[in-house]
C-alpha cells in the first residue's frame, strides 16, 4: 500500500478525472497540480488527448511514463512534441478552442469565478500587492471550452466578495447568459478546486456551489474561509480519494521527484 | 564611387550595444540576449521602455535601467513575482502597460503591419481597459461586437538572442524561435541578434527555410551569451544562478539596500569589460555542466 494521498495529489487526481479523451489540455507555468493532472489522466484514460505545454502540442500516451520537468523552462521539455507553435502563432486558431482545457490560478477569485492576477489595492499605479500580470489568461478563458480554476490556497483572502480587479471572466455578473451579454464565447470556469474542497458553479445563478469536501475537512472550515456565501447543497459528499491504481501511476510515473508530495 | 562589397551585418558587442540610448522603446526576445542586457547594464543606460517577461525583464529593472515596462507576465516557475518588478511597482517608480499575450501580440502585430491599431477580444469584461487606458473598447462596424483596440506598439530596437547567423543577418534559430521573437522583430525599426555561432553564408544557403531572420540590422557573436538562460541545443537554464539571484535581489528590496542591490551587479555584471570576461568568471567548467543532451 502506498502512503495517503497529500491534498496536492488528490486535486491532481480529482481534475484527472475531468478530463476527457480527446480533450486539447494546455497547461501555463507554475501550475505544478494541472500539470500532474494532465499527465495522468492521458496515461490513464486519454490515449486522444493532446498536451499542450509553451506552444508545445503532444501526445506522448506511448510512453512508460511522463515526468514532470525538473524545472520550469526546460528547453529540453519539448522534445517529445509533435509541433511547436514557435512563430508566434499561439493564437491563430482561436476557432478550433472549444476543444481546448485550461487551467487557471489567481489571486483572488470571486463567487461568479472572476479571477484577479493583476494585484490587490485601490491605486493600480501603486498597488498594495503587485501580481504578476494576466499572462494569457484573459484571452484562454475567454475562449476555451472550459476551465478549471486551481487555488494553492483556500481562505477568505483569495476567495473574496468582489475581486479588486479581473484580469479573467468567469461569469461575470451571474446568469448563464453573463459571458453571452458581454460577447465571450468560451463555455467559462467549470469547477473550482483548492486544498479544502471541489466547488461547481450552479445552472442558473452560475453561482460558485460547494460539490464536496475533501477528506477530513469540515463544511464550518470551508464557510470560515470562504469571503462569500457559498451555495450548499443539502448533501455534501466527501471527495473520493485516489485509488491505488491512480496513486501509483501518479507516483511513478509522472511525480517521480515528488513535486506533489513535497509542497 | 559605389562599394562593391557586400556590407556585413557583425558588430562587436559594445557597437552594437551602443545603438541603445536612454529613453528609447526596446523589447527582449526568449531566450534574453543577456549579454546585450548585461551591456546595457554595466554602461548605465536608463528609462528605457521594456517589452519583456520573466527575470530578464527584472534584471533590467533591479540594474536601474527601466522607466516603464510592457508586460504579459513577470512570473516564473521559480517564484510567483518577480522581486524588482514587484517593489518597484509597488512604490509606484515602476510605470506598467498592463496587457495579457493576446493584448500583446495584437499591439505588435499592428506595428509590424502599420495599422493603428488591431482589435482584440481576449481582454474584454475585464479591468484591462480600465487600467490601461491606451486600450480602447470599442463596437466592431460590420458585426456590432464589443472588443477592445489595441494601439500598435512600436519598438525602437529589438533584442535576440539566436543560434546562428551568416555575416549578412540571415538568422536561423535551432528548434524555433522564442514565442515573441518574431512579433517583436516584425514591430522593430532596428533587430539587433546575438548568436552562438556565426557560420558561413553557404551554410545558410543549404536551408534556407530555417532562416527567420532574413536582414538582421546587427549580429553580436556571443557564445553562452543567454546564461544564465538556456539556448536551444546548446545549453540548459543554470537554476542555481538564477535562484541566487531571486535571493540577492528579493532581500535587497526586503532591506531597501541599495548598496546590496548594487553589490550583486558588480559582482555579476558591471565589473566585467566583455561578454568574454564575464565567461571566464562563470567558469568553463561550468558552462559546460550546462550543456543540452
Amino acid at each position: 500500500m502506498s502512503s495517503p494521498a497529500t491534498i496536492k495529489e488528490l486535486m491532481a487526481v480529482v481534475l484527472s478525472r475531468e478530463l476527457e479523451d480527446g480533450d486539447h489540455l494546455q497547461v501555463g507555468v507554475a501550475l505544478p497540480v494541472p500539470e500532474v493532472a494532465v499527465r495522468l489522466a492521458h496515461i490513464m484514460h486519454g490515449p486522444n488527448m493532446q498536451l499542450i505545454f509553451l506552444g508545445a502540442r503532444m501526445n506522448v500516451h506511448h510512453l512508460e511514463s511522463i515526468p514532470l520537468p525538473t524545472f520550469g523552462w526546460d528547453s529540453r521539455s519539448v522534445r517529445w512534441a509533435e509541433s511547436y507553435s514557435d512563430r508566434g502563432h499561439r493564437f491563430d486558431q482561436v476557432k478550433a478552442w472549444h476543444k481546448r482545457v485550461f487551467f487557471v490560478g489567481g489571486l483572488q477569485v470571486d463567487k461568479f469565478g472572476n479571477i484577479n492576477l493583476i494585484g490587490i489595492g485601490d491605486d493600480p499605479k501603486k498597488l498594495k500587492f503587485r501580481g504578476p500580470a494576466s499572462v494569457g489568461t484573459p484571452t484562454l478563458t475567454t475562449h476555451v471550452g472550459r476551465y478549471y480554476i486551481v487555488l494553492n490556497n483556500h481562505t477568505s483572502r483569495v476567495l473574496v466578495s468582489e475581486c479588486d480587479y479581473v484580469s479573467a471572466v468567469g461569469w461575470h455578473e451571474g446568469g448563464t447568459d453573463a459571458r453571452k451579454k458581454l460577447g465571450i464565447p468560451g463555455g467559462g470556469p467549470k469547477l473550482c478546486v483548492t486544498p479544502l474542497c471541489v466547488m461547481d458553479f450552479t445552472e442558473i445563478e452560475k453561482r460558485m456551489r460547494l460539490v464536496s469536501l475533501h477528506p477530513g475537512v469540515t463544511l464550518d472550515e470551508v464557510k470560515a474561509n470562504t469571503g462569500f456565501e457559498l451555495v450548499i447543497p443539502d448533501i455534501v459528499p466527501t471527495t473520493l480519494v485516489p485509488t491505488e491504481d491512480e496513486l501509483t501511476i501518479l507516483r511513478s510515473r509522472v511525480d517521480l521527484s515528488g513535486i506533489l508530495r513535497s509542497r | 564611387m559605389l562599394n562593391q562589397v557586400r556590407k556585413s551585418a557583425l558588430l562587436p558587442e559594445e557597437k552594437a550595444g551602443q545603438w541603445v540610448k536612454s529613453g528609447m522603446t526596446i523589447a527582449i526576445g526568449e531566450p534574453a540576449p543577456m549579454g546585450l542586457l548585461r551591456w546595457i547594464i554595466r554602461n548605465k543606460i536608463t528609462d528605457l521602455t521594456v517589452i519583456g517577461s520573466g527575470m530578464a525583464l527584472d534584471y533590467l529593472i533591479a540594474g536601474g535601467c527601466v522607466r516603464k515596462v510592457v508586460t504579459y507576465y513577470a512570473g516564473s516557475p521559480d517564484t510567483a513575482v518577480m522581486p524588482a518588478f514587484r517593489s518597484e511597482a509597488e512604490n509606484g517608480s515602476l510605470e506598467v502597460w498592463e496587457c495579457e499575450e493576446g493584448i500583446l501580440t495584437s499591439g505588435l502585430e499592428a506595428a509590424g503591419k502599420g495599422l493603428p491599431f488591431m482589435p482584440w477580444r481576449g481582454g474584454v469584461g475585464t479591468s484591462l481597459p480600465d487600467i490601461n487606458a491606451d486600450l480602447k473598447v470599442i463596437r466592431d462596424p460590420i458585426g456590432g461586437e464589443v472588443l477592445i483596440a489595441v494601439p500598435a506598439i512600436d519598438i525602437d530596437i529589438t533584442l535576440l538572442h539566436a543560434s546562428i547567423s551568416d555575416s549578412y543577418g540571415n538568422v536561423q534559430h535551432c528548434r524555433g524561435t522564442g514565442w515573441l521573437d518574431m512579433f517583436l522583430y516584425r514591430a522593430a525599426d532596428r533587430v539587433i541578434v546575438q548568436v552562438e555561432k556565426i557560420v558561413s553564408n553557404e551554410e545558410i544557403r543549404s536551408k534556407p527555410w530555417e532562416t527567420t531572420i532574413s536582414n538582421a540590422d546587427a549580429i553580436v557573436l556571443s557564445p553562452y551569451g543567454a546564461h544564465p538562460f538556456y539556448s536551444r541545443g546548446y545549453y540548459v537554464q543554470d537554476q542555481e544562478y538564477i535562484q541566487a539571484y531571486l535571493e540577492a535581489i528579493k532581500a535587497a528590496y526586503s532591506k531597501g539596500s541599495r548598496d546590496d542591490k548594487d553589490d550583486y551587479f558588480e559582482t555579476h555584471c558591471n565589473r566585467f569589460q566583455s561578454h568574454a570576461e564575464y565567461l571566464d568568471a562563470i567558469g568553463m567548467g561550468h558552462l559546460i555542466s550546462l550543456s543540452e543532451y
